[in-house]
């Protein structure tokens, strides 16, 4: 019985059922039970395998090319076809990226060469020598031979280790101005021949490093002591 | 080095003969390049059989068009993903008895009950009703036409695991080992399929056996 089975198997495994194994076409030669099995499968497999086929339209190429192209289509122009909010999501997400990069490449925290100082600031007249705390609230040396500055260096804002004053290039000449430590909160002491004085800086602090405006400070010093620089 | 050489073959894919004599990987390497005239030859090789195919699992002829179609597209759009591991022909009826059987399955959510088999057995697969016709019929035409229909209602009818095999084995005339390929299934399962399909088969056709 066993033998059966495995025959059997064989019979339904056999890729074409009229062509058998030898062991199998020897053993449906005396066992009626089998060969009722071959005759059967070999029949049904007929009756399946000669159905009719069927064959494509014959526009079927013509209706694959349409529907190719407009799939083609489709991925090609993704973004017009998008949703609205996706459109609107993905164009903030890249303004924000070139906002980050421009941050982090430095163009928001130089100074701004191309406004140049006031005129009036390089031209001015040599003035009394002014003397301007160093570190407050030590006033620091008098600065008019600007001997002794190195010595007692500051701390700048928005700078690490190189001391570097910042100021217009109407000021260099004199070299007075713009010491200002992080303790001063922006706050310069400026020493005039009529006395001394508090002038608050404005700063504005753009891509995280300050700017100082010499020039809105120095409306301040004229108008309240009237020193001019 | 067998992308490089199928990439060399697929350059060389100028005239029509060099593309009819090109076998199924040279021209999804071709496709891959973007050779339309490539994937024309495709369409050409396996329209036929994959629409038969499809219409066997659905018995639905405009539907069966449309995922054939739907198959040659999904070869066109993922061919830089084909990996030439197996022939192509077992990819492309993988893909077209997916979608058959996603199909089969969107149907079966619908919850259309047919009036050849308004009942279903323990698997959940519909049981079709489908008495011998033990009457004489006199017309051979007409005895044809009975037949065929008999054949599509009986495969139709059988459990969707069996039908996709059956119609592989027997009318495709796939082996198991690209069976068992095509489905995803060891060839041991692909056997016993087979055999319970025939089984079932043989109860609904002993008219015509």
């Amino acid at each position: 019985m066993n033998g059966c089975k495995h025959i059997k198997e064989r019979i339904d495994e056999a890729d074409r059922p009229e062509v058998l194994p030898f062991e199998v076409a020897e053993h449906i030669g005396h066992c009626n039970d089998c060969e009722a099995f071959a005759l059967e499968r070999a029949a049904l497999r007929e009756l399946v395998a000669g159905h009719t086929r069927v064959s494509p339209p014959i526009s079927f190429d013509a209706m694959l090319n349409a529907r190719l192209a407009e799939v083609k289509a489709r991925r090609s122009s993704w973004w017009l076809g998008s949703p609205g909010y996706l459109r609107l999501g993905a164009a903030t997400a890249g303004l924000v990226v070139m906002i980050f990069a421009a941050q982090s490449a430095g163009l928001f925290s130089g100074t701004d060469s191309s406004n140049p100082a006031p005129d009036h600031l390089s031209t001015a007249a040599p003035l009394p020598p002014i003397r301007v705390a160093p570190e407050h609230p030590n006033p620091g040396p008098d600065i008019r031979d600007g001997s002794s500055v190195g010595t007692t260096r500051p701390q700048y804002l928005g700078s690490s280790n190189a001391p570097r004053p910042r100021r217009s290039a109407g000021l260099a000449g004199r070299a007075t101005v713009a010491y200002m430590t992080a303790e001063d909160g922006g706050v310069v002491l400026v020493r005039g021949q009529k006395g001394d004085m508090d002038v608050q800086m404005p700063t504005v602090s753009v891509g995280a490093q300050p700017l100082l405006y010499v020039s809105a400070g120095q409306r301040s010093v004229r108008n309240a002591g009237g020193t001019s620089f | 080095m067998a992308a490089v050489t199928h990439q060399a073959q697929a350059i060389e894919l100028g005239g029509s003969r060099a593309v009819e004599a090109a076998s199924d990987h040279d021209l999804l390497a071709a496709i891959r390049d973007g050779d339309e005239v490539a994937f024309q030859e495709i369409v050409r090789r396996y329209r036929n059989p994959i629409t038969n195919f499809v219409y066997r699992m659905l018995d639905d002829y405009d539907r069966s068009v449309e995922l054939a179609q739907e198959t040659f597209i999904r070869v066109y759009t993922s061919a830089s993903r084909y990996q030439a591991n197996y022939s192509f022909s077992t990819y492309i009826y993988r893909i077209a008895t997916n979608l058959a059987i996603s199909e089969l399955r969107r149907r079966k959510r619908r919850k259309t009950v047919s009036l050849f088999s308004p009942f279903t057995n323990d698997d959940g697969e519909p049981v079709e009703i489908d008495p011998p016709d033990l009457n004489v019929l006199q017309d051979e035409a007409l005895i044809a036409t009975e037949r065929r229909r008999a054949v599509a209602r009986a495969i139709t009818s059988l459990p969707q695991k069996y039908r996709a095999a059956i119609v592989l084995r027997d009318v495709e005339g796939l082996s198991y080992d690209e069976i068992a390929q095509t489905l995803k299934l060891s060839e041991g399962t692909v056997k016993s399929r087979i055999n319970r399909a025939r089984n079932l088969l043989k109860e609904k056709l002993t008219a015509y056996i």
